[in-house]
């Protein structure tokens, strides 16, 4: 087969050049989706909030919201083992609860668990907003792949694994790292989209390898779970020793009424100089061993990995709270702060967004390298160069579709129908894996430039539809003082929308054929010689 | 080519996993530091042996290392047991 070498070339350049290229083309393209859908979820928060137009945030004070979820939990799920309650911040509207059953007793069915409970701070109770998974839903692919648990989660590491051993040896195989930073040579082929890739990675290097690393990171304790299996006895007690929450103790089967969260809250944030309470977790609610423990914003500080201090469940008595972490532990959660992008503000924010734009145009333009590396003027393209090329595009134009297909869907479903929430993310999947089979069926230029540019209606389309169908479209917002949020979004999607449409627009045109310029250039530059 | 990138992946993993977890039982400090080190700093140990399972020409002595790598650290791990 052309261009497939089978044993590892001679010299530590060389080696690496060919590592770095079969690395990269065996993750590329599920490097590529999760790329895109993480950078999306830097904004997971704000796309839940345009996904529920009926919901507008109204402030609620945190102690105030605390409370009504808990008066709401009580009603809903009062003897549970535990309630995790995510109360409403800046970017969030909602307060969102995980109840946690308690064991059944023995021999009869374990009982289901239960979904996520979403309470509207302003009523107190459970929202009537739409049901959709919203922002959650790019964030949860870009690590689980949409795959049963763990297998999602061990190919999102096997995958960012590829890209750390890809960066290292894509940095080895560079020898003139800063010179290419300056050089981008359009419309030359094969040159062209070398020029793009080193652009793209020697650019936001640092990112690149910062997000991939940090990324590993989150999930170190499922990837690498062995330290703590020889330094703890389970692997919640390391939790817990990292996180300062105390020891669980068993329910007395005792009923005490849970005293009032709203003065523990208040009482932590008294503790936290200009802090933020961002969660709480209640044990055993309405028995006398009930704790509250209340968790720090994320957003505090650069460590997403908050203090924690908890209550008594019967009194509000303080029971105990987290030590200052050591350098270690700060070290994994400030490492966890970098990848979500926490303690971000808005402009980080964007600039945090824009990098992994960046990122995602270097695995992209490092796929297409490799197809045109081995395209050969007149020569009929091998079977494996038809395969990638294929995929590429699938991988590349047709991932978009899908998710401007997610965000049509959330407003063309009926905001009331059972089960809307899966068959939104159904339309993501068929649309992207309908759109990639369509793609098949023109010849590969064709198909590059008709996918991108699909790509780019859908997305011009969401603007549109969210004007025809919310009474919060541009029209209203993008001359009007408030909704920010969703003139925001609505111009994000216009400029996602003219970048795709930019894209089908160049890869519409014919390459320059330059066959004798190639072989020089292959010569002086033996980057990505492999 | 089977036997040099399943000896980087696995066996690579292998050794990686041994001598993050000997780390941790050995680093000293309080067990719970001991252990956020170890984890942080595997996956770039992973990363270079990796590399090196390619970059190194002869393929005996590839598996010979990382396995030994793995088989070496994981059985000072049995033999002093777990952290008391």
């Amino acid at each position: 087969m052309t261009g497939v070498q089978d044993e590892v070339p001679q010299g530590l350049r060389k080696v690496m050049a060919w590592i770095h290229g079969w690395l990269g083309l065996l993750a590329g393209w599920m490097l590529f989706a999760m790329f895109l859908t993480g950078t999306a979820s830097y904004f997971r928060p704000e796309i839940t909030q345009w996904m529920q137009p009926e919901m507008r945030a109204a402030p609620v004070p945190p102690e105030r919201s605390a409370a009504d979820a808990v008066r709401y939990l009580q009603t809903l799920a009062g003897d549970a083992a535990q309630w995790a309650i995510y109360l409403p911040d800046t970017r969030t509207a909602v307060t969102r609860a995980y109840v946690q059953d308690a064991p059944p007793p023995p021999g009869s069915p374990p009982k289901k668990r239960r979904p996520e409970i979403v309470i509207d701070p302003a009523t107190g109770v459970q929202t009537t907003a739409r049901d959709t998974r919203g922002g959650e839903q790019f964030y949860r692919f870009h690590f689980q792949l949409q795959l049963p648990h763990p297998w999602g989660r061990w190919l999102a590491g096997l995958c960012g694994m590829f890209m750390l051993v890809a960066i290292i040896s894509g940095v080895i195989t560079h020898k003139r790292i800063f010179a290419d930073f300056f050089l981008l040579r359009w419309g030359k082929g094969q040159r062209s989209w070398l020029d793009a890739h080193n652009v793209s990675a020697v650019l936001a290097l640092p990112y690149h390898a910062m997000i991939t690393y940090t990324g590993l990171i989150t999930l170190a304790a499922l990837y690498m779970p062995w330290p703590a299996r020889t330094n703890f006895p389970t692997p919640d007690a390391y939790y817990r020793a990292m996180t300062g929450e105390p020891p669980e103790t068993p329910a007395t089967g005792r009923a005490v009424p849970l005293a009032s969260v709203s003065a523990m809250v208040r009482a932590a944030e008294r503790e936290w100089p200009g802090g933020r309470a961002s969660r709480l977790i209640v044990r055993h609610p309405g028995d006398a061993a009930a704790t509250v423990t209340v968790v720090r914003h994320a957003g505090d500080g650069m460590n997403a990995r908050g203090a924690t201090i908890t209550y008594a469940g019967t009194d509000g008595r303080r029971l105990a709270a987290s030590a200052p972490p050591g350098a270690g532990v700060a070290t994994a959660g400030v490492m966890l702060g970098l990848h979500l992008g926490s303690f971000a503000g808005p402009a980080m924010r964007w600039l945090f967004f824009l990098l992994g734009l960046t990122g995602t145009a270097m695995v992209g333009t490092g796929l297409l390298l490799w197809t045109a590396k081995r395209r050969r003027p007149g020569a009929a393209p091998f079977l494996g160069l038809r395969l990638v090329e294929r995929l590429n595009i699938a991988a590349v134009a047709a991932l978009p579709a899908g998710m401007a297909a997610f965000l049509l869907a959330n407003r063309l479903i009926p905001a009331g129908q059972a089960g809307r929430a899966d068959t939104e993310v159904a339309a993501m999947f068929w649309i992207w894996g309908g759109v990639a089979v369509a793609g098949w069926l023109r010849p590969a230029r064709r198909a590059w430039a008709e996918t991108l540019a699909l790509s780019a209606v859908l997305f011009a389309a969401i603007p549109v539809v969210n004007a025809i169908t919310t009474d919060r479209g541009l029209d209203r917002t993008l001359f009007g003082d408030g909704d920010a949020l969703f003139r925001a979004f609505d111009l994000a999607m216009l400029a996602i929308a003219l970048l795709l449409a930019f894209g089908a627009s160049r890869a519409g045109r014919r390459p320059v054929p330059a066959r004798a310029p190639r072989r020089r250039i292959e010569r002086k530059e033996p980057a990505h010689a492999g | 080519m089977a036997a040099r990138a399943s000896t980087a992946l696995l066996g690579g993993y292998a050794a990686t996993a041994a001598i993050a977890t000997l780390a941790a039982r050995l680093l000293p400090g309080t067990a719970v530091e001991a252990t956020a080190w170890a984890m942080t700093v595997s996956f770039l140990l992973y990363a270079a042996i990796v590399l090196w399972a390619f970059a190194e020409r002869r393929l005996m002595r590839v598996i010979a290392t990382i396995w030994l790598a793995a088989l070496v650290p994981a059985g000072i791990v049995a033999a002093i047991g777990l952290r008391p």
